[in-house]
């Protein structure tokens, strides 16, 4: 055998680098169809829902007005949609009917790179889509800046953590449809239950625990704490969660895409 | 000196032995072609030396590529190594050269290297006028070629390719065949699947037919044919009126081989199937010299398996 320092091969920032950088090309590749609903769809739904509704609704939610509620909730629900459908129909359409992963596990990169890349792309698509949303709020006038500016990174670290949801549900999918069951069945649930159109607090105590188990309700705290500016040390829990539960279905999921992809 | 060796490896999906004892020796500079039925076991064997497929549980056997052991060190191997899969999966959206950029980066090349590199492979494979064209708007051979100037961007040592020419055009696989022949004369080792028998005759220094994931043949194509089966064939479509025939009947030195539909008489000596043809009162029938097929055919059998 040869000694295994002599061994020449890109280095690991460079292999993640490279499964980042084809995943950018393919999407900046059609720049218009992909990059304008990312603002067109917070647009619409502020302008409906939150201008319409919101002047119904009286006083305020949290301490704030209730455009400013949901405007910084959909900060990082756009960050979780996005990462859910690139890391279930983009993926498995990458991994079962366009077979693009037969063809990068053929150069030099492993399973993990390939796994781990995709997640990093995920939060990317994350930061640009709170990003996005944010520009928005802007042009309404409803985020406080300087501090706003920070949300485009609690939407990265949101698309990482439903990546790796994601991709752990992917590994046991089998037919395309049944993603239909994960998204209609826990992700749009979760846009409902975790605080970005009502507090949390107003749930029914015996549902309430569910909210705190989830992982967007922890995503909406770290996001209302940015913008306000308004860090307390219960902020460190949400904080302490988003890491743990990346790593741990990050962890699953590269274990199970693993057996799936080298037979 | 051996590139890659491959000793008493064994791959079992369920209870189906995909590779079973398999040792094979690839020397630096050469062709090696894995010839077998789909479902033979070549393309599990090849993947297991790119690291893609693991060895069995238990006894797997050995494989070392440059001295490396893909279940350890895939990523020496595939940078050493280009590979062509089965299937083209080139990126639709994008263009050809954009298509070998995103793959110079896994590799690591500076921008510069890459854009000098894909320009003398693009020549190379004749695809220099196709530089910007979309992947849909390229034929299936274009695509082909495109995949195989992917797989040389990192100027590999080792060329390995699951089926180059399935389901091209002849011009093309002669292309295809002519390239291959330069790459391994410039000292490429080249490993590769195919179930054409013309292919491997063409272009393989060694040959191994494998069937049900074991080893059947293995030699150069020309001692292959030589060795193994006669020289001439003639083949006799059944039809009304064609006299019965008994192996008893037949001159020495001729075998029958009776298969649905054709009389195939194999012997050394031409003059012995003339003396055949005699009997066949003026039936139709064909003379030629034996392939690769025939010796092909007789190691695998000619009824199909599960998978065909």
């Amino acid at each position: 055998m040869r000694n295994s320092s002599r061994m020449a091969y890109p280095s690991l920032s460079q292999r993640l680098f490279s499964v980042w950088y084809r995943h950018m090309r393919v999407y900046t590749k059609n720049l218009l169809s992909n990059g304008l609903p990312p603002f067109l769809e917070p647009l619409l739904f502020l302008m409906g829902v939150g201008l319409g509704l919101g002047k119904r609704v009286m006083g305020t939610m949290d301490g704030m007005p209730y455009i400013d509620f949901l405007g910084t909730g959909l900060l990082v629900t756009a960050a979780m949609f996005t990462a859910a459908y690139e890391c279930t129909f983009g993926t498995f359409i990458r991994l079962e009917f366009e077979k693009v992963y037969d063809g990068m596990l053929a150069a030099p990169i492993t399973v993990h790179d390939l796994i781990v890349g995709e997640i990093i792309w995920a939060g990317t698509k994350g930061l640009f889509f709170t990003f996005a949303v944010l520009c928005v709020l802007m042009a309404f006038g409803i985020i406080e800046l300087p501090a706003g500016l920070l949300t485009p990174l609690v939407g990265f670290l949101t698309g990482m953590m439903f990546a790796t949801l994601s991709l752990w549900v992917t590994s046991f999918v089998k037919t395309i449809n049944h993603f239909n069951f994960y998204l209609t069945g826990i992700i749009s649930p979760m846009f409902f239950f975790s605080g970005v159109v009502f507090p949390v607090s107003d749930l029914p105590s015996y549902v309430r625990f569910v909210a705190e188990i989830v992982p967007l309700t922890h995503a909406v705290r770290l996001s209302r704490a940015v913008c306000a500016s308004d860090y307390t040390p219960a902020l460190l829990l949400s904080v302490a969660y988003i890491v743990l539960f990346t790593a741990i279905f990050g962890a699953m999921a590269i274990r199970r895409l693993r057996r799936r992809l080298v037979s | 000196m051996s590139i890659i060796s491959v000793r008493n490896v064994n791959k079992s999906f369920g209870k189906v032995c995909a590779v079973c004892d398999l040792s094979f020796e690839v020397e630096e500079g050469t062709c090696f072609g894995l010839l077998g039925p789909n479902g033979a076991g070549k393309t599990t064997m090849m993947k297991m030396i790119y690291g893609r497929s693991s060895r069995g549980a238990g006894d797997g056997g050995m494989i070392r590529v440059f001295d490396y052991d893909p279940a350890r060190d895939e990523l020496a191997i595939k940078y050493l190594s280009g590979v062509v899969p089965q299937e083209n999966n080139l990126d639709d959206e994008l263009n050809v050269i954009q298509n070998l950029m995103i793959y110079s980066k896994f590799y690591g090349l500076p921008g510069s290297v890459a854009r000098e590199r894909i320009k003398g492979l693009l020549d190379f494979l004749e695809l220099s006028e196709k530089a910007r064209a979309r992947i849909r708007e390229l034929s299936g051979g274009m695509q082909r070629r495109l995949v195989i100037a992917r797989a040389l961007l990192n100027n590999p040592r080792l060329l390995i390719l699951d089926e180059p020419t399935t389901g091209l055009d002849p011009q093309v696989r002669h292309l295809i065949w002519d390239k291959l022949r330069r790459l391994k004369a410039q000292g490429t080792t080249i490993l590769l699947t195919t179930h054409y028998m013309d292919e491997a005759f063409q272009i393989c220094d060694t040959v191994l037919i494998m069937d049900k994931g074991r080893r059947l043949l293995q030699d150069d194509p020309r001692s292959l044919l030589r060795e193994n089966i006669e020289a001439y064939v003639l083949e006799v479509p059944i039809a009304n009126g064609t006299p019965q025939i008994h192996e008893a009947d037949l001159p020495a030195g001729v075998r029958l081989d009776r298969a649905d539909g054709t009389l195939r008489f194999y012997a050394e000596q031409i003059d012995l199937l003339k003396s055949v043809v005699e009997r066949l009162s003026g039936k139709q029938y064909y003379i030629r010299q034996s392939t690769l097929e025939d010796v092909f055919l007789k190691a695998t059998g000619r009824a199909l398996n599960e998978k065909q």
